[in-house]
């Protein structure tokens, strides 16, 4: 596991990859944190190579959105693969984290 | 004061039975005896050695000569584990008396200096003496700390089973049977089996997230609220709208439970159910063909505060098998790491069907332990099944 970072105009694109799950979850938590900025206007996470997400994963996506809802940071995911997509559909977490297919449009929603 | 002084002090025992060796030693090392870095003890013979080693348990290396009246340091090399098992020796031995050397190495002599001795070797081997011996305290202590953990671990796996129930209703209307085979580092799954009024039976699965002592305490209030919302709440949705409401409040880290909630009327064998954010039931028919039932699209509990959960019912026929599980058995992995996924279930059902309720359950198990093979599972596989009799 491991997060890629880069920032435009206030909007922060991360890549995850690899397994997340509860052996690395802090890490993802400590890793996302230090990507994103309170001043950040958005922050768009990509799952294009993330293999697999464990609940621990869900958790720190679940933290996350959370605190950037307090800080007025917009969030979306995307270019999740179909197994990791039926995850966040099953858990009901699709209904409160936008999920987008590709890492432009996630970054035209976010940006609208 | 000096900084030294806050280093810890080191005590050296050297042990000859030659005295010229305590004021030479004392002389060639004042600099660092009097800058607290050493503090020297001695000892005449091993015998005397193994008394000092006994008596004072904050000396930290041993540094002796070979021969010696009594007891010589070859024995007192053998002795040494016996009371002071954390300590290292080091020999003094004459030039080119490899025999000795390689007997006092293969007793467990951590180095060795030669006489007449240098005394700038004898620091460094000192000082390389004391850095292994402190690291192998810290190596010690480590392995105190991850035992303690271990114990906690313990602690957490031995309340997720003291928690499920093992006796199972075996009536002419239907039966029950549920089983959870643990991951190595206690995962949060449960089940649970409510006696309801009018002979209805309210059951419940669910998968708490993360793991560990966190994961089980979580687990067991998510067990504690369902099992009185299931009492209390006119149908699952409402069951699980109760819970969910209880543990979003002050629910700052973020934990959540998956759930299904379930409540099945004997007279109409009409199942009801709501799931939280879970995968739904699978209904295996007499015949070994599968049915998913629809997900009632719930959330994860614990995440989203006045969350309305809403029910699903679905008529099961007699001969009619309903399977709850967990993600530890849809996801459990191979060593080519590929996901055993629902479709390998609904086979190993189609293939050769159920004979009753606890069939299925040790099925689902075994399927999941054939698929894994050796590979550690690192999710709990947990299922609760229900099968119409009559």
């Amino acid at each position: 596991m491991g997060i890629n970072a880069e920032r435009a105009d206030g909007t922060v694109i991360a890549k995850a990859d690899g397994r997340i799950d509860s052996s690395n979850s802090r890490e993802f938590h400590s890793e996302l944190e230090a990507v994103v900025a309170d001043s950040d206007a958005a922050l768009v996470l990509d799952f294009e190579d993330v293999a697999y997400i464990s609940s621990a994963g869900m958790r720190v996506i679940l933290l996350t959105a959370k605190s950037l809802q307090k800080s007025g940071t917009k969030f979306a995911l995307c270019s999740m693969d179909d197994s990791i997509r039926e995850v966040f559909k099953i858990s009901g977490f699709d209904k409160i984290i936008e999920i987008h297919h590709s890492q432009a449009e996630a970054l035209s929603a976010v940006s609208a | 004061m000096t900084t030294t002084e806050s280093r810890q002090k080191h005590k050296i025992l050297v042990v000859d039975d030659e005295p010229d060796l305590e004021p030479l030693m004392l002389q060639r090392m004042r600099r660092y005896i009097r800058t607290g870095v050493y503090e020297f003890v001695f000892a005449r013979n091993g015998v005397e050695a193994l008394e000092a080693l006994d008596m004072d348990e904050s000396i930290d290396m041993v540094l002796s000569d070979i021969n010696m009246p009594k007891m010589d340091g070859l024995t007192l090399l053998e002795r040494i584990p016996d009371v002071a098992p954390d300590i290292r020796a080091v020999i003094i031995s004459a030039y080119g008396d490899m025999k000795n050397i390689r007997i006092a190495m293969n007793r467990g002599a951590f180095d060795f200096v030669t006489k007449p001795v240098d005394f700038d070797d004898l620091k460094f081997t000192i000082d390389r003496t004391l850095q292994h011996i402190r690291e192998w305290r810290e190596a010690l202590s480590a392995r105190d700390k991850l035992v303690v953990l271990q114990n906690e671990l313990n602690v957490a796996s031995m309340m997720q089973q003291s928690i499920l129930p093992n006796k199972f209703a075996r009536n002419d209307d239907y039966k029950l049977f549920g089983t959870m085979q643990p991951a190595r580092n206690v995962g949060g799954d449960f089940f649970d089996v409510v006696g309801l009024s009018d002979g209805k039976v309210g059951l419940a699965i669910a998968d708490v997230s993360g793991k560990g002592v966190p994961a089980a305490l979580f687990m067991m209030s998510s067990r504690t609220l369902l099992k009185g919302a299931a009492m209390r709440a006119d149908g699952p949705g409402e069951a699980l709208s109760e819970v969910n409401d209880v543990l979003n409040e002050d629910n700052d880290a973020c934990m959540f439970v998956t759930m299904i909630y379930a409540v099945y009327d004997p007279e109409t064998g009409e199942l009801t159910y709501a799931d939280g954010g879970h995968d739904p039931p699978l209904v295996v028919h007499a015949d070994g063909s599968t049915t998913q039932l629809p997900v009632t699209e719930g959330l994860a509990l614990g995440v989203l505060p006045g969350f309305d959960y809403h029910q699903h019912s679905h008529r099961l026929e007699p001969g009619d098998t309903v399977v709850l599980y967990t993600d530890g058995v849809t996801e459990a992995i191979n060593s080519e790491e590929e996901q055993l996924g629902l479709h390998r279930l609904r086979e190993a059902f189609e293939q050769n069907p159920p004979q009753d309720a606890e069939d299925a359950g040790h099925r689902v198990i075994d399927l999941v332990n054939e698929f894994a093979g050796d590979v550690p599972q690192f999710d709990d596989t947990t299922c609760l099944v229900l099968r119409r009799e009559a």
